[in-house]
C-alpha cells in the first residue's frame, strides 16, 4: 500500500527533475525521458498491477505539465508497459545490450504514435522535423537506460525493506 | 483453471487500458475542459519546480557571472553602439505614436494595445520535447483563463493552454499546434503561422503572387480574436517559391526567443473581449 500511496508524489518528483533539471544540464539539446525508461523498468521487473499502475501515474502526470495532445502520455506509457510485459515473459537473458536496445526501440516507438496521431488527428506530417529529436532521444535513452536501471533497482530494494519493516504492512 | 489472482490482474489490465482510452477520446471531444485532477497536478508541480528551478538557476546564473565574462569587454564596448543607435531609433518612434495616439483619438478608434497584464516567471519548460509547452506561476488567482496571450521579451510567445489557481501552461508558438492569423507589416499581406517546432514557425497561404522577402516584420491580425491586432511575432527567415502550387513557402524566425524564455507578460484578454 505505501508503493500506492507514494506513486503520485515519486512521480511528480521525477517528472520535475525530467523537466527543470535535466533540460538544463542537456542545454536543451535532446531530452532524456527518464520515465519511459522507468515505464520500461516496470514491464521488466514489476508485477503487472504496480507496472500499469506507475505507467499509468507518469503518463497523466506527464501529460498534464507538458503534452499538447491530451491523454498521449497515458496511452503510450501504458501501451509501453504493456509491450515490455510482453517482452519480458518471453525474454529471460535481458543484458545491458538488449536494455539499451530494447529503450531505443521503445523512444522511437513513443515518437512514431505522435507522428500517427499527428497525421491522423491534424493532418500534419511532422515526420522529418522530428526525426533528428527521436533518433537523439532514443541513442541518450539507450545509453543511459543500464545506470537508470541500477539505479531503480537500488529504489525499488529501498522501498521493499521499507514496506517489510512497516508494522502494520500499510 | 485460472486463479482468481490472475482473473484479478488481467481486469485490472483492462480497466486501465479502458481508463487511458477514455481519457485519450475524452479530450479531444472537449478539450477546453480540465479536469479536477488535470489541475491538482498542475498546483502540485510549480512549487517542486519552483524549487529545483530557483536552486539550478542561481548555480547557472553564479557560472555565467563569474567564469563566463570573457570577451565581456568588446561585447560591452558593441551593446552600448547600439545603445546610441537604439535612443535614436526610439526618439523617432516616440514621436511616431504621439502622431499615432492623436490620429487615433481623431478617428475615435479603439487602442489594440492597452489592456491589463500579469507578469509570471516560467518554472517548467522542456526545450528538447517534441511538444513545445511552458509552466508559468500564475493562474485562475490572477485573472489568467484559456486562450490569453502570451509576450516574451521580444514579441508573441505564445498562449495560455490550461490553468489551474496558481499555474498555467503556455502553448508556446512553434509547438505544431499553434496557429495564429498573421499579417506582413510591409504589405498586409495575411496568412496563418503554424509552428514548427524548434525551426520557428511556417506563414502558410501566402499566394505566389504576393511579394515577400527575407527580414519582413510579421505581426498578428488580430482577426482570430486571440491575439490583439499588432503584435510582433517575428521577422521572414526563408522564402521559397517553388515550381508548381498556389503558396510560397514562408519560414519565420520568432522575434521571442523561446529557448530562453524566463519571465512572461500575460495579456488579460480573451475571445470574449475581441473588438
Amino acid at each position: 500500500m505505501i508503493y500506492y500511496l507514494l506513486l503520485p508524489v515519486f512521480s511528480l518528483l521525477l517528472l520535475t527533475i525530467q523537466v527543470t533539471v535535466l533540460d538544463i544540464l542537456s542545454f536543451g539539446k535532446t531530452g532524456l525521458e527518464i520515465s519511459l525508461i522507468l515505464v520500461v523498468y516496470a514491464g521488466f521487473y514489476l508485477s503487472t498491477i504496480r507496472g500499469i499502475a506507475l505507467s499509468f501515474v507518469l503518463g497523466f502526470s506527464l501529460d498534464c505539465i507538458t503534452g499538447v495532445v491530451p491523454g498521449f502520455f497515458v496511452l503510450s506509457y501504458v501501451l509501453i508497459f504493456l509491450i515490455s510485459k510482453g517482452v519480458s515473459l518471453r525474454v529471460y537473458a535481458r543484458g545491458m545490450v538488449f536494455t539499451m536496445g530494447f529503450i531505443f526501440v521503445c523512444v522511437l516507438f513513443e515518437k512514431s504514435l505522435i507522428i500517427l496521431i499527428y497525421r491522423g488527428l491534424y493532418g500534419i506530417n511532422v515526420f522529418y522535423d522530428i526525426l533528428n529529436i527521436a533518433l537523439l532521444q532514443a541513442v541518450a535513452a539507450g545509453v543511459f537506460a543500464p545506470a537508470f536501471f541500477g539505479l531503480f533497482h537500488r529504489l525499488e530494494g529501498l522501498l521493499n525493506v521499507w514496506e517489510a519493516r512497516s508494522p502494520d504492512r500499510l | 483453471m485460472a486463479s482468481p489472482r490472475k482473473y484479478y490482474t488481467v481486469t485490472a489490465v483492462v480497466v486501465f487500458v479502458v481508463v487511458s482510452l477514455i481519457i485519450f477520446s475524452l479530450n479531444f471531444k472537449s478539450p477546453e475542459k480540465i479536469s479536477f485532477f488535470r489541475r491538482v497536478v498542475l498546483e502540485a508541480v510549480v512549487p517542486l519546480e519552483c524549487a529545483v528551478d530557483s536552486v539550478f538557476s542561481s548555480v547557472v546564473g553564479a557560472w555565467e557571472r563569474y567564469v563566463l565574462l570573457v570577451g565581456l569587454e568588446s561585447k560591452n564596448r558593441e551593446l552600448e553602439a547600439e545603445i546610441v543607435s537604439l535612443a535614436r531609433d526610439v526618439s523617432d518612434y516616440r514621436e511616431i505614436s504621439l502622431d499615432c495616439a492623436r490620429l487615433r483619438k481623431l478617428m475615435n478608434m479603439k487602442n489594440d494595445f492597452n489592456f491589463p497584464t500579469v507578469a509570471a516567471r516560467v518554472v517548467g519548460r522542456n526545450k528538447s520535447s517534441v511538444f513545445k509547452t511552458v509552466l508559468i506561476n500564475k493562474g485562475t488567482a490572477d485573472g489568467i483563463k484559456a486562450g490569453f496571450p502570451v509576450m516574451g521579451t521580444g514579441g508573441v510567445a505564445g498562449r495560455i493552454m490550461e490553468t489551474s489557481r496558481n499555474a498555467s501552461k503556455v502553448l508556446l508558438l512553434v509547438d505544431y499546434n499553434s496557429n495564429i492569423d498573421v499579417f506582413i507589416q510591409r504589405n498586409r499581406c495575411q496568412g496563418v503561422l503554424r509552428g514548427c517546432g524548434s525551426s520557428g514557425g511556417e506563414l502558410r497561404y501566402v499566394q505566389r503572387s504576393e511579394e515577400v522577402k527575407p527580414g519582413d516584420v510579421v505581426v498578428s491580425s488580430g482577426l482570430a480574436g486571440v491575439f490583439p491586432r499588432g503584435l510582433l511575432i517575428g521577422t521572414v527567415a526563408v522564402v521559397e517559391k517553388g515550381e508548381a502550387g498556389l503558396f510560397q513557402r514562408i519560414m519565420v524566425h520568432p522575434a521571442t526567443d523561446i529557448a530562453r524564455l524566463e519571465e512572461v507578460l500575460v495579456i488579460l484578454r480573451g475571445k470574449e473581449d475581441n473588438g
